[in-house]
């Protein structure tokens, strides 16, 4: 056996009961190995997702790497350089996973 | 924290949505071991020793909607369960997840919650298939932005 997080899907769930994320553009901050992105990207427009930490954002391009898709961008930066890079009203969705603490 | 909110207003769309997930201060993380599905074990997790850091994070986005930033719609309360074979598979897991903010525990919450771990295993070794899982108690909020 190995790790399994959230089988249950109850973030998921909860997720999906707060918002409509269907033909959205979204932001996540704090994206990790993607394993959230994972879940909920089917069905968006596209999602950004930004990971300041090497280690993680590196398991979340080798999954991205084994199963390509355009609709999923991570990117290896801190909000502080995203938000500087990036002009206003671009997303429809944000989502602070785990990261504002 | 409460600048990081107000960039995330500004790239937000004016009538897009903010969801903002966080573990709970309470009820505090546990370990739990279920044995065919009867509950064997369950104690909070004794290194739970970042109480300040969510509140701080709650503070912020209390701050961000008292001034009009954003508008609290509605929160959902869920549990983020990780499942593992074994204490050794969990904690493994648990020292690459925090990685990018390793965890400096006191002294003596160090070694309650090893003692807790090796009271687990112990459990573990004397029973044939147990689920160990660790259980995070988490709210997710949807709020949206405000004061163009």
């Amino acid at each position: 056996m190995t790790i399994r997080i959230d089988p249950e899907g109850n973030e998921t769930a909860a997720l999906h009961e707060l918002v409509d994320l269907n033909g959205r553009e979204v932001l996540e901050i704090g994206s990790g190995d993607g394993r959230l992105t994972w879940r909920y990207a089917d069905g968006t427009s596209h999602v950004t997702a930004i990971e300041p930490f090497a280690g993680s954002f590196a398991r979340a391009s080798q999954r991205l790497a084994e199963a390509p898709t355009d609709r999923i961008e991570f990117r290896n930066v801190s909000f502080e350089a995203f938000a500087a890079g990036s002009d206003a009203d671009v997303f429809d969705v944000t989502l602070l996973s785990w990261s504002l603490c | 924290m409460v600048h990081a909110l107000e960039e995330v207003h500004r790239l937000l769309k004016p009538d897009g949505t903010l969801i903002e997930i966080h573990p709970s201060v309470e009820p505090p993380p546990f370990v739990e071991v279920r044995t065919t599905g009867e509950l064997s074990f369950s104690e909070d997790d004794p290194g739970f020793d970042y109480v300040d850091d969510l509140r701080d994070a709650e503070a912020a986005v209390a701050t961000v909607t008292e001034r009009g930033v954003f508008a609290f719609e509605d929160r959902r309360r869920f549990e983020l369960r990780t499942h593992a074979a074994s204490v050794e598979e969990l904690r493994d897991h648990q020292v690459v997840a925090d990685a990018y903010d390793p965890p400096q525990k006191e002294e003596e919450l160090a070694r309650r919650q090893d003692e807790m771990y090796a009271r687990v295993n112990d459990l573990l070794g004397r029973t044939s298939g147990a689920d160990l899982v660790y259980v995070e108690p988490a709210t997710m909020s949807r709020l949206t932005p405000r004061l163009r």
